[in-house]
């Protein structure tokens, strides 16, 4: 199995790049599942024909980050920071790997890449990147984008990020996805050389879309309803869970003061000097072991930030929709009403205004002849547009199918990931259960023996 | 009987030595739990206490009788209480029974006072009284008076410092019962006040009032001296070892004060992250309703966080009725403690005086005045009887605090392991694989 030629246009033919490792084990038996067995590309704009499997697999991993200061746009000097993103092959019979490809990125050309994607696989639920600023904090951590904590979360939510594209079956073939992984330099003219921009849809026509459509698929109405709740109901949860972090981290350190009493207090006491002192340092004990625990807890709320924002990925699925089904809507009422005015000057009944035929009323019947260039100038019409009609339709029949397909694949996903992170969610409070109980148990056998 | 409807009084009226039936006149006890209505004195055989209805407005259950099903609580309540002393007892006071009385001019609360005792002093063997918190004041004021020398212990504070508390809420009668309960156990097992005259009176006489306006000293002979002593002299010095007892109870109050204040710090904390969790739960309540395969989970997770709550509740709740009163009581108490020692210094400061007037007035005679002896003899009972007393009061005051301090780790321990079985229950139903859908 050779690895086929980089496809000149975006596709490329070899098989998916099937992470391994990465923040979670989720991601390796997504891509796993995914990967395995022959799944159909459904993207249906190029049709995958004889796939090339890689007998290598290949890892990649946001390494490090280092703050870097340059010029920017404007010509400000301005601070930003850069990801290290490491591609490596890994050899499948003994496991070792070596390294292909090393280069850096900033957040912004994620950015980039990530709406390119947006605006050419719009049937895809495209993966979100991490927060661009750091929201939905409690007081102790810190909302500024050059903590050393957030620029780590950061890092491995766009190792993640990465992961998501490169096991999902139709984006990892893109070419752009590839060169930004591979080729440093350049990349940013490439993809801006090829027009995404241009071809993005306007959010007004998006938003007219979705005020007149009339018929649209009713699963990507319910859906478009889902998401928007799902949305709400995150950033409520994320919301008071920040609060009872701050809470939790309040209660905690309150008790560290017992440790500073009872010790003080253990100075004037004789026989139970010693049980108090040792009681006071678990005390101690007990106020410092939150810190860990909601660094921890931390992951947890990530987990939930990444699919609060793939509910915005998902609503776009369902504008697009929107928009093509209004498209096809608008086409469609274009055909009929031409039809019925050519229906009109074939038969001479005036049922539809027309400005021909207002300017017949004023300046006279037109001729005979006149009327036959009409006529023919709108059946030429006609055909075009039974002709576009019919190919907006199958454009649309297309989109539906593998939106949806997608969107299965998305919910599949979504399911099993939030289960895991619930499951690690408990197992996180089960720790800290056992914690207490083990600090609070010496505590108590200190004081058993005052 | 007891156990019926409040009564309106506490007392069922003065009745004459006469009238009360000698101990070994028969089953004169059995007649009376019969339940007949002759004017025999209310006596009540040795009923199992604390499963009796407590007549209160939110009708809650007696003490004791909480049932956490965590392993340590069950281990604590196997537990007894260890004997101080480990001596043969020969009187056993307890406090219980709390009931409201509704009156034109006032409402209030009588306590249950069940004595037994084989002591001479008593003339039966059993007493059940009812007496309220002004009586448990006269008594305490009465001991004071009566035994200057002695510590005598705290009662729970008489005024309601917050008006938020309810005076008659179940838990803040508990908390008193408790608390009166102590009080009285403490005098029961000093050997010196459990035989005062008027802690006898208290626990046995029917009607208290009449006593008390009777207002026959009863006095000790030092007690009756000390009264005496005016606050006119000045001490020089104190002696070290009353110094150092001094300089103890003042570390040990402000001690004592921060921990208090720590506690209701932490109090006001854990409040407010429940609070929080309050409204955290149900937010995966609503996320269920939008899920198909999650919806199990995340209903699962709700209910667990509401479990959680409600052990934080209980937890909050325990330390501020079984906790803090206990940390205002030893306060309370060193506070009395160090009064007593000043009237120590007092009778020190009298008898040094009257010693220096002695030696001024030049005299020749070797042998000390009659009345310079007396305050040294009083100077040194009341050392004597403070000595001891620290002594015990040290020694109780290790037990309680191991106590207390045992119990506030248990009752952390308890609220982590209800939450680690609600946190452990739910996951296996997180990890169940959903066969429909």
């Amino acid at each position: 199995m050779e690895q086929a030629p980089p496809d000149p246009e975006r596709q490329l033919k070899p098989a998916p790049l099937e992470p391994l490792g990465g923040p979670g084990a989720v991601l390796e038996a997504a891509a796993g599942e995914e990967t395995e067995g022959t799944r159909e590309d459904s993207s249906g704009v190029d049709t995958m024909t004889g796939n090339d499997f890689w007998l290598k697999k290949i890892e990649i991993s946001v390494s490090e980050a280092e703050k870097r200061t340059g010029r920017n746009a404007v010509n400000m000097q301005e601070t930003y920071t850069a990801y290290l993103i490491e591609t490596r092959s890994v050899e499948h019979a003994d496991g070792q790997s070596v390294l292909t490809d090393s280069l850096w990125r900033r957040y912004s050309e994620f950015e980039l890449l990530r709406n390119y994607l947006l605006v050419y696989y719009p049937h895809v639920v495209v993966p979100p990147l991490p927060e661009k600023r750091a929201e939905f904090v409690w007081h102790k951590l810190s909302a500024d984008n050059m903590d050393p904590d957030f620029v780590e979360r950061r890092r491995i939510g766009l190792e993640n990020f990465l992961l998501r594209v490169a096991s999902h079956p139709v984006l990892c073939r893109d070419k752009i996805f590839y060169l930004f992984l591979t080729q440093e330099g350049n990349w940013k003219e490439t993809v801006n050389e090829t027009g995404f921009q241009l071809k993005a849809d306007s959010r007004l026509k998006a938003l007219n879309a979705t005020f007149r459509v009339k018929n649209p698929d009713k699963r990507f109405t319910e859906l478009k309803h889902y998401s928007d709740e799902l949305q709400s109901v995150i950033s409520h949860l994320l919301r008071v869970r920040a609060r009872v972090a701050d809470r939790l981290y309040g209660v905690y350190k309150v008790h560290g003061n017992y440790g500073r009493v009872f010790s003080e207090w253990s100075a004037i006491e004789k026989e139970m000097g010693d049980g108090l002192q040792s009681a006071g340092h678990h005390m101690d004990v007990y106020a410092s072991s939150i810190d860990d625990i909601l660094e921890d807890e931390e992951h947890y709320a990530d987990q939930l930030k990444e699919y609060l924002f793939y509910a915005e990925a998902l609503r776009a699925v369902c504008r697009k929709h929107e928009l093509m089904q209004y498209d096809l809507e608008t086409a469609a009422q274009d055909l009929a009403s031409k039809k019925q005015q050519c229906e009109e000057l074939a038969t001479g009944t005036v049922r539809t205004f027309s400005l021909k035929g207002m300017t017949t009323k004023l300046f006279g019947q037109e001729t005979p002849e006149q009327r036959e260039a009409r006529i023919k100038v709108l059946e030429e019409q006609i055909n075009e547009g039974e002709q576009q009609l019919k190919s907006k339709n199958l454009e649309g029949r297309e989109f539906v199918k593998n939106a949806w397909a997608d969107i299965e694949r998305f919910k599949e996903q979504k399911n099993r990931d939030l289960k895991e992170a619930l499951i690690s969610y408990a197992i996180m409070q089960i720790s800290m259960c056992k914690k207490g109980i083990q600090v609070w148990t010496n505590a108590k056998e200190c004081f058993s023996k005052m | 009987m007891a156990g019926g409807p409040p009564k309106a009084l506490p007392s069922t009226g003065p009745h004459s030595l006469r009238d009360m039936p000698h101990p070994l006149a028969g089953s004169s006890s059995e007649e009376a739990m019969g339940g007949d209505s002759t004017p025999s004195p209310d006596l009540l055989m040795a009923r199992s206490f604390g499963d009796k209805d407590l007549i209160l407005p939110n009708g809650g259950t007696p003490a004791g009788t909480s049932s956490p099903a965590s392993p340590s609580s069950l281990l604590n309540r196997l537990q007894l209480d260890d004997d101080i002393d480990g001596e043969t007892r020969d009187l056993f006071v307890t406090v219980d029974d709390p009931k409201k009385h509704v009156c034109t001019m006032e409402t209030y609360i009588t306590y249950r006072i069940t004595t037994k005792s084989t002591r001479v002093e008593f003339d039966l063997p059993e007493y059940s009284v009812r007496r309220r918190y002004q009586d448990f004041d006269w008594l305490r004021n009465k001991l004071e008076e009566s035994q200057p020398t002695h510590l005598i212990p705290p009662l729970p504070e008489k005024f309601v410092v917050k008006g938020v508390v309810d005076r008659f809420s179940e838990e803040f009668v508990e908390t008193r019962r408790k608390a009166l309960d102590k009080f009285l156990k403490r005098i029961t097992d000093h050997p010196v006040l459990s035989f005062n005259e008027h802690f006898n009176v208290f626990l046995t006489a029917k009607d208290l009032n009449a006593y008390k306006k009777q207002g026959i000293a009863l006095l000790t002979r030092v007690g009756e001296s000390v009264k005496h002593v005016t606050g006119g002299y000045k001490l020089r010095s104190r002696p070290l070892e009353f110094a150092a007892i001094g300089d103890y109870l003042d570390t040990f109050a402000l001690k004592l004060g921060t921990i208090d204040r720590i506690a209701q710090r932490i109090i006001k904390e854990e409040i407010e992250y429940l609070v929080e969790l309050r409204e955290y739960g149900p937010v995966y309540s609503t996320w269920s309703a939008l899920e198909g395969e999650l919806a199990e989970p995340l209903e699962g997770v709700s209910a667990c966080i509401g479990n959680c709550s409600t052990a934080l509740e209980e937890l909050t709740d325990d330390i501020t009725e079984e906790f803090l009163p206990v940390l205002r009581e030893y306060i309370l108490y060193s506070d009395s403690m160090k009064s007593v020692l000043k009237k120590r210094d007092q009778v020190q400061a009298e008898y040094e005086a009257k010693l220096e007037a002695v030696a001024l007035r030049k005299e020749e005679r070797p042998k000390v005045p009659a009345d310079v002896e007396k305050c040294q003899d009083r100077m040194e009972c009341f050392n004597a009887d403070l000595k001891a007393d620290m002594e015990r009061w040290q020694n109780n005051k290790r037990h309680d605090f191991r106590q207390l301090l045992v119990g506030l780790a248990d009752k952390n321990i308890q609220y982590y392991e209800k939450c680690l079985m609600a946190w452990e229950s739910i996951i296996p139903l997180l990890q169940e694989k959903q066969e429909t859908k």
